[in-house]
């Protein structure tokens, strides 16, 4: 029987990962704290974006796709393709109904805050 | 019944060429392992995608409800969520360690980072607990059951619906992780796995990971919101 050549991921490497990963939680709680003033728009793109950085060092090194088949990382990246479809749809309607013209401009969302809270003697 | 003994030495010289984990209908070890291998990344997907609908729950209510999400935010401690976000990158580092040294054949740092990582698993759900009593002591409940004096707004038990359900299923997760590795531990510590034969090692590592990534994406959308 052939010996498995799988590719071992050295120790240095996974550790560097590894040490990464805790700064990037670092800056992400620090950010996600900060008054970010004029920019403070960017603290839900900052917050994914760091995420998503993390996430992909995860499953490059850790989970070793980098070094793996790629019939592997085809089956993740049609997975993500989904998830994208999924949410991309779902909130190009939250965000467009009614712009288009067959569709009710009604919004399918709850009553308002104001007309919850609207008791009475207000 | 000339064939009976010729069909039983072919049996036995396919066993004499493969090892005793390879199962019989596959061609080689390294077939049985990337099948193995590719079949878990397909079960994660399905993970992924029974998170992703959550994620999209998250999103919608977010979008309509910006000012309740913050508010009902700051009633999570991100201390706690930033410890145990440390605490699951370290047990996705020692469990990488632990294929690394199954891959090796280190048998004796294999069992310890396996065990190491269940027991980070642990600590996770240590603080896990003290975070849920403690919402639960002031009445900090998903949906309609929300009580908490501190915070009323429309809508918050709409947040802590999201939080308690995702939170939770990743929490399941987390004890599912932990029974399994605690199995592979096990068996590793019967001496089952060599530098030839380690796909349990593998596959139980590529899920532990998997639970990780779950919660880089529920610490920040969950803890830190601004």
């Amino acid at each position: 029987m052939a010996h498995a050549t799988h590719h071992i991921i050295p120790r240095p490497l996974l550790l560097k990962v590894f040490l990464t990963l805790v700064a990037l939680t670092i800056i992400t709680a620090l950010t996600g704290q900060a008054d970010l003033g004029a920019f403070n728009f960017l603290h839900v793109p900052l917050a994914i974006g760091i995420a998503v950085i993390k996430a992909a060092l995860v499953v490059l090194f850790f989970m070793g796709l980098k070094y793996d088949k790629p019939i592997n990382a085809l089956a993740f990246i049609i997975g993500l393709l989904m998830v994208g479809v999924f949410l991309a749809f779902t909130l190009l309607d939250v965000f467009y109904r009614g712009d288009i013209g067959n569709l009710s401009p009604e919004p399918i969302r709850g009553p308002q805050i104001e007309q919850v809270e609207a008791p009475a003697g207000h | 019944m000339a064939g009976v003994p010729e069909a039983a030495t072919g049996h036995a010289e396919a066993h004499a060429h493969h090892p005793p984990y390879l199962q019989h209908h596959f061609v080689s070890a390294e077939q049985q392992f990337d099948a193995a291998k590719l079949g878990m990344w397909l079960f994660l997907v399905t993970e992924i995608l029974l998170f992703s609908g959550m994620f999209v729950a998250y999103a919608v209510y977010r979008v309509w409800h910006p000012e309740v999400f913050q508010a009902a935010s700051k009633l999570l401690d991100w201390r706690l969520g930033g410890l145990n976000t440390i605490v699951l990158l370290t047990s996705s580092f020692t469990v990488a360690l632990a294929v690394h040294y199954a891959q090796l054949g280190d048998k004796k740092r294999l069992v310890q980072n396996l065990w190491l990582t269940v027991a980070l698993a642990g600590v996770f759900m240590v603080v896990k607990y003290f975070e849920y009593s403690e919402k639960f002591h002031h009445h900090i409940f998903p949906g309609g059951n929300y009580a908490y004096e501190g915070l009323q707004l429309p809508y918050v038990g709409q947040f802590f619906s999201i939080y308690f359900v995702m939170t939770g299923i990743h929490g399941l997760h987390v004890l599912v992780g932990m029974g399994v590795l605690t199995w592979v531990a096990l068996k590793a510590q019967r001496g089952v796995f060599s530098s030839e034969y380690y796909t349990p090692v593998e596959i139980s590592a590529l899920y532990w990971h998997l639970v990780d990534i779950i919660w880089i994406f529920l610490f920040p959308l969950l803890y830190l919101i601004h």
